[in-house]
């Protein structure tokens, strides 16, 4: 059939195109740790408020918000007539560093901009999550869904060189074999030393389990892969908070009896994790997020409840997480739904805190360290 | 990185040459004799024509798209080959050569889909991104399959360099191999070929 001569010319070929990956190995990157700052207000503080007081919308849901580069703040949610629902889009608004009020609200992703921008039909679309680098720009990872639910979605990602007034086409990540089903965001990415993220995200098709998206922009084009942390067990949608620039910990939400929130540790900047173990503190299958603080301690937002919404706290960690203390309640009603917190620490150190109020509202609230001193001795607000 | 047109061509390809193949078989079963290019020429036409229907809208091929947009080389290049074998009334694959293609698929599912959907912590999916034992062992199977004159090392060796092209939207080697149908059709063949065998044998001898 072909000459050996030609035989021998095309598997050289299949090992030279097999081997080409040697050529292109990445140097393993650290996690990145934010310096230690000070609040600006020497006293303590603590500010709520609603980002969509006049929202038209049934049901507003899975915020999360980001530093500008000139200081302000970005925030991004989706709403419509109920979740899942071809109707919601995801909305953006934003607070200039000069002003104490946010922009109204403007619809960035819809299902007809998504369909549009990915070239194939989108059935819906889900939770986003916003982050600046350092360069200024905003990313927004969001989820689709073609076919089916939740456990159908697929991850796309979006940026922002001008602070948000427009966007890129959005790119469909593919991050799973089985028709790149069921990856999900809902936390904050880690900075890593290369420029990248390493992005908490979780899988739901089959096994639950969480994962890390490595997301690089190389050459103005983004580079995703990623890694496993924990088998099709227990716990998912992770919140990562590094530690130092190797080690990490993921705090994870739990779909299964008892129902307590689970720490798994990265000895290595994510690549590999320890298995999830349980902590006391409860958690009812809800969202949850966490974050290292400049002055080193933890600080955890969640469901302090096996079983139901009906409150949101903060608790602290002054040991990497061994032992935490609840310091605060955020939001507290029978019947209530406070839900899928997000945290983040600016620039100036104070904490931004956005959550679900009772799936119609989203609320910000921003409070300084000396507010969490104050309260750290165990009274709840 | 590939232009979208591409990836999306590429992604086009094997949902067209799947409906070629259908409308193939259904003119043959309606009697309708035409080989050859006009036969490629009507099948293909019309398979474009039903893939850019829209529907709500949106093409029926972006409709195909948004369930998987990554269809592998591997049931590519046997869609190509059975609509040009069928068309043409020549071999293009010997037995041993489609042989090798479903037991690839069947084996490669076997090794991906479970442990990449949680079964174990070890997800063999992440080997397709960098350097690890996939693209060694790819490279042994496919300079095996091209010593042993088996033309299923053709499609490995195109699939790897449709892979350093990126010319899926995927960047994962895992993609250019294998995909769900794919995997599926492998594991439908493999199970029907003894079926069907153990079927003959029973057919009494002596029998029109």
């Amino acid at each position: 059939m072909v000459r050996t001569a030609t035989r021998g010319f095309l598997i050289l070929l299949a090992v030279a195109l097999n081997a080409w990956p040697l050529f292109d190995r990445d140097r393993p990157a650290r996690l990145v740790v934010a310096a230690r700052a000070q609040s600006t207000a020497a006293a303590p503080f603590f500010e709520d408020e609603t980002l969509n007081p006049d929202s038209p919308h049934a049901m507003s849901h899975v915020a999360s918000i980001a530093e500008l580069f000139g200081g302000g703040l970005a925030a991004v949610w989706y709403a419509g007539s109920r979740e899942g629902a071809g109707d919601v889009a995801i909305y953006f608004s934003v607070q200039p560093s000069d002003d104490t009020r946010w922009s109204p609200p403007r619809a960035i992703v819809t299902r007809a901009t998504a369909t549009r921008d990915l070239r194939r039909y989108v059935r819906k679309v889900g939770n986003p999550v916003l982050f600046s680098d350092a360069d200024g720009r905003l990313w927004l990872i969001y989820v689709t869904v073609s076919i089916g639910g939740w456990s159908g979605s697929s991850l796309n990602v979006t940026m922002s060189d001008n602070e948000g007034r427009t966007w890129t086409r959005s790119r469909r990540l593919t991050l799973s074999p089985f028709l790149n089903l069921s990856e999900l965001v809902k936390n904050a990415p880690a900075a890593l030393s290369d420029g990248g993220w390493a992005v908490p995200i979780y899988h739901e098709f089959v096994a639950t389990f969480p994962e890390v998206l490595w997301l690089h922009r190389r050459s103005g084009e983004v580079v995703a892969t990623k890694s496993r942390m924990s088998a099709g067990w227990y716990g998912y949608q992770p919140a990562i908070t590094p530690i130092d620039t190797a080690r990490a910990l993921a705090l994870l939400r739990d779909d299964d009896p008892p129902r307590t929130v689970s720490i798994a540790r990265s000895e290595d900047a994510g690549r590999t994790w320890s298995a999830p173990q349980r902590i006391e503190l409860p958690n009812p299958d809800s969202g949850l997020d966490a974050i290292r603080m400049t002055d080193g301690r933890l600080l955890l937002a969640f469901n302090d409840s096996p079983g139901g919404r009906e409150n949101l706290r903060l608790a602290m960690s002054a040991d990497e997480g061994r032992t935490w203390s609840r310091v605060a309640t955020l939001a507290e009603e029978r019947g209530g739904d406070f839900s899928y917190p997000f945290l983040m620490q600016a620039r100036s150190g104070d904490v931004h805190l956005v959550y679900t109020w009772q799936r119609t509202q989203i609320r910000h609230v921003t409070f300084n360290t000396r507010w969490l001193d104050e309260h750290s001795g165990g009274s709840l607000r | 990185m590939t232009s979208p047109i591409v990836t999306e061509l590429c992604s086009t390809a094997s949902p067209w040459l799947a409906l070629v193949l259908g409308l193939q078989r259904l003119m043959t079963w309606r009697g309708f004799n035409l080989r050859g290019g006009g036969q490629l020429l009507v099948a293909g036409g019309v398979a474009l024509a039903v893939l850019l229907i829209p529907v709500e809208r949106v093409a029926v091929a972006r409709w195909i798209s948004g369930i998987n947009a990554n269809f592998s080389v591997s049931l590519l290049a046997a869609l190509i080959v059975a609509v040009c074998e069928r068309a043409f009334a020549r071999t293009w694959f010997s037995s041993r050569d489609w042989d090798a293609c479903w037991i690839f698929g069947a084996v490669g599912g076997l090794a991906l889909y479970p442990l990449a959907l949680g079964l174990s912590r070890f997800d063999p999916y992440e080997w397709g991104w960098h350097v690890s034992p996939l693209f060694a062992i790819m490279a042994v199977l496919t300079g095996w399959l091209l010593w042993k004159q088996i033309r299923f090392g053709f499609v490995l060796l195109l699939a790897a360099a449709a892979f350093q092209l990126h010319l899926l939207e995927s960047t994962n080697y895992w993609d250019y191999l294998l995909d769900p149908i794919y995997v599926l059709v492998s594991f439908v063949v493999l199970i029907r070929r003894p079926l069907s065998a153990r079927a003959a044998r029973r057919v009494p001898q002596g029998t029109p």
